[in-house]
């Protein structure tokens, strides 16, 4: 009998616990932002687009094979005298992209990059599946070198 | 007049769409008033054939796929798969890099428990606000993380040969901020549910695994060691640095819904007292792999660690050739969702969400 | 125009000011009680429409009226369309003896609490209404959870009103608040602990957390209410918003003294102990887990109804022993 009364108790104590912890975090500052109005700064090594610094590329291939799903293409030429290669196509396929990062720890002239931009939304589809790195122009999310949109 | 009044057993659809099936998860119940008879887990709503893609990668190449295992905890995925590939080409990685391993993955375990405890807590209808608490404290681990690798839920920092990027003195202090944050706040935790007298007579005796019942079903991860069996891969089958490390495994002793949940938050406190060690004793040198290296695995390997939900296993046949000739991963949920249905068979309804939820289940690791 | 079209005409006015009452005071709660949740989980709560938020109610009612409402095939066409109103019906019908003020109420009936708790109780009605007219069988476990829990939490909130009918001797809300003149009826050892069944047992009767079965997300979906949607659905909605603040509002007036109070107006007096009551209730809903329906029918008729009755015992010693 008397047992029961101090199960009772203790579960009042519990309870009442409970309620220092709720109410104490009433007190606290939120910690959360109003995400349109307000952005958190993305950190150093966030991995968003791929991108390119189209003057690098030496085009030896490494990111395409690389890539696990296959979301870079990239077609070059060879100049028959100097026998170097120059770039002719670089197309990105955000759709498959799965932002793993490893394009741009294989490349080995730092051309193939991930940028910090977050929010890809486009209205035609090809704009996705098919974005031309060497005509960043076209893009809002791609081509950062490029004077402002945003740093890398 | 003579009437005779005829009963049927309810069939209730329990997901793939429900408030508290974890996931796409699919349970054919039968019930009888609120007692269920019987009942037939359905899986595979988010199979991606992990596997089968994984012969058509090399394994460098599958890295990246190891994080959608168990989206939960992917740094130990990443680690699982890290370390069988080693073990499979005898590579090893640098010490630097064993010790930041063991820090994530530690990391990734308090996430990873978080959210399972919270989320268990949700089940027992203890609106949002353990939730929203995990989810607090969890951000600061993904916040790392962030830092870290640069992405949120699908990390790929651990690679074959090293980690993606090294710590920084600015991440350190964060880390040793977070262990001496958690350190504090793992309390409001006890005080908001582990004592709690309604949290208490709702979880305990509910769902009780025995020991032998644990084993014949090879449970694993907290939901074995809340059966009072002491098994730990880190523990018994050292890999890494733990055997370095002074770290208890905490067991329970009924083995049912509350000690599951009361053996993951000990571990919480375990995990921290091993990122305290590990962040005191890391070493100087260089972890980055280098990752344009082309292996051609031959030979077969299993290699087993243990991930928050219990023994993570990656078996991988080579034949001399790029991709690997077969790879089979082993998944805790997996095993421990099969002893689901005769779990709840003769509970009611929440209690039936309670020992689901205490099993702490992530759809993609069962899927694969 | 004759007396009794003028007393007609004031009754009308009255109950007008009454339901935009209600419906000020439910889209009210709904912001306070998001806002404190989210203060509760270090969040910040709607913070757009309007001044932190304030008009997020009016935006949620918009849309809800705006939407299509959807039958579902195989429903009890009637019983389905009838149910929220037999729930939103008796909660704003209650509001005809609440009193806010010495003058401030619809029509002070000497049988006033009588009738409060006697219309409350049909609300139980539409829930199970809803439930059976759903088609679906969340719904239907829904709706004869919370008709069996209703019923039982009716028994130890009757008996807790009992202690306090017996000390004021009456049974018109009015007259409730004047015997309290003296001192707040909470203040009185017997009656306190009648105040705690009875806040224990109206959480249970609004279906509240701890007590939030009948909708119990994780287990039933959203429970009887799962197939509503548009304005059936917000009707659902106010209703139970307005139950709660009726049992705040019927707590206050009982145990705090209702509208009686210090240089303040009364109705000012009245509607902070209600929504005293409405905070402490929030605060309690955001941090219990919620408990099995076999243990709080147990609870109910094993722990509330004995120390209910024995409370009401012990009452009437004091009494006869008082004269």
């Amino acid at each position: 009998m008397f047992k029961l009364f101090v199960d009772i108790w203790q579960g009042i104590v519990s309870i009442f616990k409970g309620f220092v912890v709720t109410g104490r975090s009433m007190f606290r500052k939120p910690v959360t932002i109003q995400y349109p109005l307000q952005k958190a700064a993305m950190t150093q090594r966030f991995r968003g687009m791929a991108d390119l610094r189209v003057e690098k590329c030496i085009s030896c291939l490494q990111c395409v094979r690389i890539c696990p799903t296959a979301a870079l293409d990239l077609t070059s030429v060879t100049n028959p005298e100097t026998k170097k290669k120059a770039l002719e196509s670089f197309c990105f396929n955000a759709e498959l992209c799965c932002f793993c990062g490893l394009c741009q720890d294989v490349c080995p002239t730092k051309a193939i990059f991930l940028n910090a931009l977050y929010e890809v939304a486009y209205y035609k589809r090809s704009d996705v599946t098919a974005i031309d790195l060497m005509a960043p122009d076209k893009y809002a999310h791609v081509g950062v070198l490029a004077a402002g949109k945003g740093k890398p | 007049m003579k009437t005779t009044m005829v009963t049927e057993e309810l069939i209730v659809n329990m997901g793939p769409q429900h408030p508290s099936t974890h996931g796409v998860l699919y349970l054919e119940l039968k019930l009888n008033g609120e007692i269920i008879t019987d009942c037939r887990p359905h899986i595979g709503y988010l199979h991606r054939s992990i596997e089968k893609i994984a012969e058509n990668r090399s394994l460098v190449q599958f890295v990246p796929f190891t994080d959608r295992l168990d989206y939960l905890a992917s740094m130990n995925d990443n680690l699982g798969f890290c370390l069988a590939a080693e073990k499979l080409l005898q590579l090893e990685a640098p010490a630097r890099a064993q010790y930041l391993r063991v820090i994530v993955a530690e990391l990734n375990r308090i996430a990873s428990h978080l959210l399972a405890i919270s989320t268990f807590a949700q089940d027992l209808g203890a609106y949002a606000t353990p939730l929203f608490f995990a989810m607090r404290d969890r951000q600061k681990v993904v916040q790392i993380f962030d830092e870290l690798c640069g992405q949120r839920l699908t990390y790929n920092y651990i690679r074959i040969g090293g980690v993606a990027g090294d710590l920084t003195p600015d991440i350190a202090r964060t880390i040793n901020e977070f262990v001496l944050y958690f350190r504090k706040m793992i309390n409001d935790y006890d005080d908001l549910l582990t004592h709690n007298i309604i949290f208490k007579v709702r979880s305990k005796g509910i769902g009780i695994i025995s020991k032998e019942f644990a084993l014949d079903y090879a449970v694993t991860g907290p939901s074995l060691r809340a059966s009072g069996v002491k098994w730990d891969v880190r523990k018994d089958e050292p890999y890494l640095v733990y055997d370095k490390f002074d770290f208890d495994v905490p067991v329970g002793a009924n083995g049912d819904a509350w000690d599951r949940y009361s053996v993951r938050i000990q571990e919480m406190r375990e995990s921290l007292r091993i990122i305290e060690q590990a962040m005191g004793a890391i070493p100087e040198g260089d972890p980055v792999a280098k990752v344009n290296k082309v292996f051609r695995p031959s030979g077969e390997v299993y290699m087993r660690t243990e991930s928050p939900r219990g023994d993570l296993g990656f078996y991988i046949v080579g034949t001399g050739d790029v991709f690997p000739y077969r790879l089979k991963i082993r998944t805790p949920s997996f095993s421990n969702i099969a002893a689901l249905p005769a779990l709840i068979k003769g509970l009611n309804v929440s209690d039936a969400v309670c020992a689901l939820g205490s099993l702490d289940i992530v759809m993609g690791e069962i899927d694969r | 125009m004759t007396p009794f079209l003028m007393e007609m005409a004031w009754l009308v006015l009255k109950g007008v000011m009454a339901l935009t009452f209600i419906a000020v005071s439910a889209m009210f709660l709904i912001w306070l009680e998001r806002k404190v949740s989210a203060r509760i989980q270090n969040r910040v709560g709607p913070m757009i429409t309007g001044f932190h938020g304030a008009l997020q109610s009016v935006a949620d009612t918009v849309k809800l009226l705006l939407k299509e409402n959807i039958v579902p095939t195989g429903a009890d066409f009637w019983v389905w369309w009838l149910a929220p109103f037999f729930v939103a019906v008796p909660a704003i019908m209650v509001f005809v003896c609440m009193p806010f003020g010495p003058s401030a109420i619809v029509c002070d009936l000497n049988v006033g609490i009588l009738f409060m708790c006697s219309v409350t109780s049909v609300s139980v009605l539409g829930i199970f209404m809803a439930g059976w007219g759903s088609s679906n069988k969340y719904s239907l476990l829904g709706g004869m959870r919370s008709a069996a829990q209703i019923i039982s939490y009716e028994v130890p909130l009757l008996l807790s009103i009992l202690v306090v009918v017996m000390e004021a001797g009456t049974l018109s809300m009015q007259g409730i608040v004047h015997a309290q003149e003296a001192g707040w009826f909470f203040l009185k050892p017997n009656l306190l602990v009648a105040f705690i069944i009875y806040i224990i047992s109206a959480t249970a009767e609004v279906n509240r957390v701890p007590f939030d079965i009948p909708e119990a997300e994780s287990e039933l979906v959203a429970g009887y209410h799962t197939e509503y949607s548009g304005m059936k659905f917000a009707m659902f909605f106010v209703a139970e918003y307005t139950n709660f603040f009726i049992i705040a509002g019927i707590a206050a007036t009982l145990f705090l003294g209702g509208w009686l109070g210090p240089l303040a107006p009364s109705p000012v007096w009245f509607l902070l102990k209600a929504y005293g009551i409405i905070f402490f209730l929030m605060w309690v809903r955001w941090t219990l887990p919620r408990l099995r329906m076999d243990q709080m029918m147990s609870f109910a008729w094993k722990g509330l109804t004995p120390v209910a009755l024995l409370n009401v015992l012990v009452t009437g010693w004091l009494l006869v022993i008082k004269g």
